[in-house]
């Protein structure tokens, strides 16, 4: 994508030593807290049910995984269907407000008041209405997922220039027209900004969904592992909810960097992206 | 797309035309009293301090604000919203980064709803004629400033409007690109022969590219004088500084001195430059990107 520009070979390799680095730095420093923490648990003799060591969860999760899988996928799903809707509505929501200056004054500044409303205060009362299956998680997760995708993506259907606008209306071009071919392009990057915190969001909100009321899923592992003093089987689940996690946001991001490649922070061969939540 | 009815010569005319909008201390005028006639296929600059109002006379006759007294008239017909028959260059070339040179000129295209196909080879044709043959692949931001802004010209021709709007087009640009594009412009203009309105901070160039030259007052901005440019074209930069050239700079630059814009004293010296000849005071806006 951008290598239209012409790149001599010493610029390649240093690009690649830089990414080689982003990786390789964070690594590291993963492995030498595991060794730490191994070591610390094993110098102060810390009991297992307190705090396991990192190779008594990796036990926990070699011999567990087909659990652990299988309690990934209600989770996945209310991630993915929450941040889905979340995605649709956001995005559609922010389209309106600022196509029609009514709605924004209605229900922008209510959109922004709840945001000081805790949404996940909202669980148990959506277990009450929606019962103990999936909408009520995939609820929570869109509630928590929808407001920085709906903020970001009018903020940046709003940064057009008045100058391009008065482009655009000089050839009596539709709203509708100047959304496709120009709004909406140029608010990209910032949706997929909104789209990285959502994504994030969706997965704290299914999990929140799981702990107030649920027969599976991850949060579910956390609780009843929580109940056994089984911390091993809920460090494994934690794990696998930070490599969830993970994988949500590379796929953003991967897709960011398949529909932008012209924006700033894509063009350069540096990995700008690797600024993880 | 209209034809022009017979005695009417002019494209544009202005009459009184003035233009008042509040603000939070009250209503500001911000023009007054313009009454001008634009002939067809004439260049005609303004060149006037910050704030007189100049941007807003463009946007006016564009159809994109309306004026609060008086008339615009364009073939005839007041204008009453967007004119599609005419074509506008910014300060900013707002070129989208997402789509090479040539799309970004068929961007015009698009938004008329028009065939992109029939005008794809035009295009080229347009880019190659301001030195961009080559390059119609490349996205803005491989691009120097100048280039992007031929582009940006381009695109405001691509629908061979009548009528061309240009609000300070090389007002980014560096003094070198300027002279470039002033005797680039020139030559598109002679070779189509537009009704070119132009915005221009810099009294050489004004003086260089137009046929007259509309001098106006600051806030609210009138027309103060018409200076009309009678030097045979096509012109050429070597002529910037011959005593005829001057003249019509000095006549403009006299007519700010008498209006207090510009004080003669400590701006001596460097009439001949043409980097140093921009009002003094008034390039208050940035630069590119």
């Amino acid at each position: 994508m951008t290598d239209q520009m012409p790149l001599d070979a010493g610029y390649r390799r240093r690009a690649r030593r830089r990414r080689t680095e982003a990786i390789g730095y964070p690594v590291g420093a993963l492995l030498l807290a595991l060794a730490l923490w191994q070591l610390i648990v094993a110098i102060f003799n810390i009991p297992g049910y307190l705090l396991p060591t990192p190779g008594a969860v990796w036990s926990t999760l070699t011999t567990q995984w087909q659990y652990l899988a299988s309690e990934s996928v209600p989770t996945i799903e209310e991630v993915l269907l929450g941040f889905a809707s979340a995605t649709v509505f956001g995005i559609g929501i922010a389209i309106a407000i600022v196509t029609w200056r009514l709605f924004e004054k209605a229900v922008y500044p209510l959109l922004v008041a709840s945001q000081e409303v805790p949404q996940i205060a909202f669980a148990p009362l959506l277990l009450v209405w929606f019962g103990f299956g999936l909408t009520s998680k995939v609820i929570v997760a869109f509630l928590i997922a929808f407001f920085p995708i709906v903020v970001n993506t009018a903020a940046g259907l709003r940064s057009v220039s008045t100058e391009l606008l008065d482009l655009a209306h000089s050839t009596r071009a539709s709203g509708f027209t100047i959304l496709r071919k120009i709004r909406f392009p140029f608010a990209l990057p910032h949706i997929f900004t909104g789209l990285k915190i959502g994504v994030t969001f969706a997965v704290i909100g299914a999990v929140v969904g799981e702990f107030v009321g649920s027969g599976n899923g991850l949060g579910y592992v956390l609780m009843t592992a929580n109940g056994r003093l089984d911390t091993a089987t809920l460090f494994a689940a934690i794990a696998v909810l930070v490599i969830m996690g993970l994988v949500l946001f590379a796929a953003v991001s991967l897709l960011e960097r398949l529909m932008i490649p012209w924006h700033v922070t894509q063009r350069t061969v540096e990995t700008s992206r690797s600024a993880a939540a | 797309m209209r034809t022009e009815p017979s005695g009417v010569p002019e494209t544009v005319s202005y009459e009184g035309v003035g233009l008042t909008y509040s603000t939070a201390s009250g209503p500001v005028q911000a023009l007054t009293d313009i009454t001008l006639a634009v002939p067809r296929g004439h260049f005609v600059s303004m060149v006037g301090p910050s704030g007189c109002g100049k941007s807003s006379l463009l946007m006016l006759t564009a159809g994109l604000r309306s004026c609060t007294h008086g008339q615009i008239r364009i073939d005839g017909m007041p204008v009453t919203g967007p004119q599609p028959n005419s074509g506008i260059v910014f300060q900013n070339d707002t070129l989208l980064d997402w789509r090479s040179a040539l799309a970004n000129v068929l961007l015009q295209v698009e938004l008329r709803g028009l065939a992109k196909e029939q005008y794809r080879q035009k295009a080229l044709d347009l880019l190659r004629s301001v030195g961009l043959g080559g390059f119609e692949d490349r996205h803005p931001y491989e691009l120097s400033g100048g280039m992007r802004q031929r582009i940006a010209i381009c695109r405001a021709l691509i629908h061979d409007p009548h009528l061309l709007l240009m609000d300070e087009p090389f007002g980014a640009l560096d003094a070198l690109t300027r002279d470039q594009m002033m005797i680039d412009l020139q030559a598109l203009w002679l070779e189509q022969r537009k009704t070119v309105l132009f915005i221009t901070h810099s009294i050489p160039e004004a003086v260089f590219l137009s046929d007259r030259v509309v001098v106006m007052t600051s806030r609210p901005g009138q027309i103060d004088d018409i200076v009309p440019i009678d030097l045979p074209r096509p012109r050429e930069l070597h002529m910037t500084t011959e005593p005829i050239f001057n003249a019509h700079v000095q006549q403009i630059r006299e007519i700010f001195e008498r209006q207090g814009v510009l004080r003669s004293d400590s701006h001596a010296g460097d009439r001949q430059s043409l980097a140093d000849a921009h009002l003094h005071g008034t390039d208050d806006r940035g630069g590119g990107r």
